[in-house]
């Protein structure tokens, strides 16, 4: 499975990962469309900052995943063929106990038709997520990693 | 005859059994497995009851896995077969339909069941518990009659998740409780304040630091309820939720140990050799209290029974302990707490303050440690609070900032960073698949 990286000597900050996150998971993919006529989606990936100091932050896709024990749906799984950590959207009722256990505060709230929570999903129809592939500076870099959903039930 | 062996049986098909017949698979390719339920269902979500009599979910988004998750896994689920009686001695058990299995490992996952409270006249009347399916339907069923009136006894997380539900049908609902505030021991002071707020504003009736003292049938599910102060509140459905006690009925003469639920070591194995317990049933250890506590909550059951499910399985994996967290929403308020909110002595330093935008931040710290949290509103990056309570991380210079208004990884030191999102050593230490 594929990892994402910050480089945070290289963030400058700029939030154009979180504008081509939100684009990407759009209805239009399109960013005009995105922003100004659809309803704008939740991102997925957050760039912390405090002072001078800028990087940006997705989910990490944890090996033993505290928010897929957490969940109280089973919506938040480990999918078997990426290894990622996916929320089925369909299943999630918007309860926030992955809000309350992920330890990187990467699961947000994302307001809309019913509650629900978003996360990374690691751009499951790009090569290239879009996050990284849209950073400037290469603050934002991909790793493959071994590892896979086998234990995925 | 001979009997059918297992090599291992799951008695219990929720949070914990679920996550055990899992974990199990994985430790263990081979071994038979078992599960046993009472109910004649499939695995399902019970904290979502509340949505689904509100019309939220529909029976197939109640399921917590998919039907076929037992054979893919190879495992024999006894639907509405629950285990009646077991001979720990001789590795037997009895099912409510008169069959024997035996059994190689045990687990025990019965969770809990509703306390009734001594009310007098409680007997007389066809009151319901809201925890399970079958209270959901009776819930429904009731409702279905306009200007329904719904007491709850109990103001805890089900309390207010029964009045929450009977509200979204329509129903006039009161809740007594007995403690001067709802939800006491989730939240604290300033947070159940803020709920009882809401719930105001939307209508919904709490009567607090108070009792009923005796309740009288009327005919069907109506009756009466008196309070302490002589008045009454008549009602046509009466939903009991003072709290849960763990099941306790298979641990009879030759049982494993039990003080207030099964006592588990960290392989959550009981005082008898191949009985573990998990879940709301067991008594683990508890992180932050830092003794043995019954948390019957659906994460700590989920995770309880996947260690169990490991370690019965051969893979010696410890379990890093419980600690009890809470995720509620309440007319929009969204509410999240971990660990000690209510500190009970001057051991604890509490640091909390309210924001511009209406968010109220709690921590709790003893000895340098994180112990405790509470955000009620924006309860974006909570979760970094609930990870620095299971590290047990000293909090050295961050302390200043862990109430900031944007509080997040930039505030922790470097290393400390680095650690977490490079090498991913955040949260519960992955297990050790080699072990």
């Amino acid at each position: 499975m594929i990892r994402i990286y910050p480089r945070e000597e290289y963030c400058t900050g700029c939030r154009l990962c979180e504008i081509h996150c939100i684009v990407e998971h759009s209805e239009s993919r399109d960013i005009i469309k995105a922003f100004k006529r659809e309803r704008r989606p939740q991102k997925r990936v957050e760039v912390e900052e405090s002072g001078h100091l800028s990087f940006a932050l997705q989910c990490r896709h944890c090996d033993e995943a505290p928010c897929v024990d957490a969940c109280l749906t089973g919506a938040m799984r480990r999918d078997a063929r990426t290894g990622a950590v996916i929320n089925d959207r369909d299943r999630c009722v918007g309860c926030w106990t992955c809000i309350l256990v992920c330890p990187y505060g990467a699961v947000r709230r994302d307001a809309g038709e019913h509650k629900v929570v978003a996360k990374c999903d690691l751009c499951p129809h790009l090569e290239v997520p879009a996050c990284v592939a849209n950073c400037p500076n290469e603050a934002l870099v991909m790793e493959e990693v071994p590892g896979d959903g086998d234990q995925a039930l | 005859m001979a009997i059918k062996r297992y090599d291992y049986v799951i008695v219990g098909n929720s949070a914990a059994g679920v996550n055990a017949a899992a974990a199990l698979r994985e430790a263990d390719r081979k071994g038979s497995v078992a599960v046993f339920t009472d109910e004649d269902r499939f695995a399902y979500s019970r904290p979502l009851i509340s949505y689904l009599v509100a019309g939220e979910v529909d029976g197939r988004r109640m399921l917590y896995r998919d039907p076929s998750f037992y054979r893919r896994l190879g495992a024999d689920l006894y639907r509405g077969e629950g285990v009646s009686e077991v001979d720990y001695g001789e590795k037997r058990l009895k099912t409510s339909k008169s069959r024997s299995f035996a059994w190689g490992k045990l687990l025990l996952a019965t969770g809990s069941k509703p306390f009734i409270p001594p009310v007098d006249g409680l007997e007389r009347v066809r009151c319901s518990t809201f925890i399970n399916w079958d209270d959901a339907r009776s819930m429904q069923r009731a409702t279905r009659k306009p200007e329904c009136r719904v007491l709850v006894m109990g103001a805890g997380l089900i309390g207010m998740k029964a009045a929450e539900a009977a509200l979204a049908r329509s129903a006039r609902v009161t809740v007594i409780e007995m403690m001067e505030r709802v939800l006491p021991a989730a939240l604290d002071a300033e947070a159940s304040r803020m709920v009882q707020e809401r719930c105001a504003e939307r209508g919904l009736e709490v009567r607090t630091g108070c009792r009923a003292v005796s309740v009288e049938p009327r005919g069907g599910s109506s009756g009466s309820a008196f309070l302490e102060d002589g008045s009454e509140i008549g009602f046509d459905l009466l939903v009991v939720a003072v709290g849960v006690r763990p099941r306790l009925d298979l641990v009879g003469d030759g049982g494993p140990a039990v003080s207030r639920g099964i006592l588990v070591d960290d392989a959550l194995s009981t005082s008898l050799p191949d009985v573990y317990a998990a879940g709301d049933v067991a008594e683990a250890w508890d992180l932050v209290w830092e003794e043995p506590r019954v948390n019957a909550l659906w994460p700590n059951a989920a995770l309880q029974g996947k260690y169990a499910g490991w370690n019965m399985g051969g893979r010696r994996v410890p379990y890093p302990g419980s600690l009890s967290m809470n995720s509620v929403e309440f007319f929009g308020l969204p509410v999240v707490s971990a660990g000690v909110v209510n500190p009970p002595d001057g051991a604890y330093r509490e640091i909390a303050e309210h924001f511009p935008d209406g968010t109220y931040r709690k921590v709790v710290i003893r000895n340098d440690r994180l112990v405790g949290m509470l955000v009620a509103g924006d309860i974006e990056r909570a979760g970094i609070y609930t990870s620095l309570i299971q590290e047990k991380a000293p909090l050295r210079r961050i302390k200043g900032a862990l109430l900031s208004e944007s509080f997040s990884h930039a505030y922790l030191p470097q290393a400390v960073r680095h650690a977490r999102i490079i090498k991913g050593a955040a949260g519960l230490k992955a297990a050790d698949k080699g072990a």
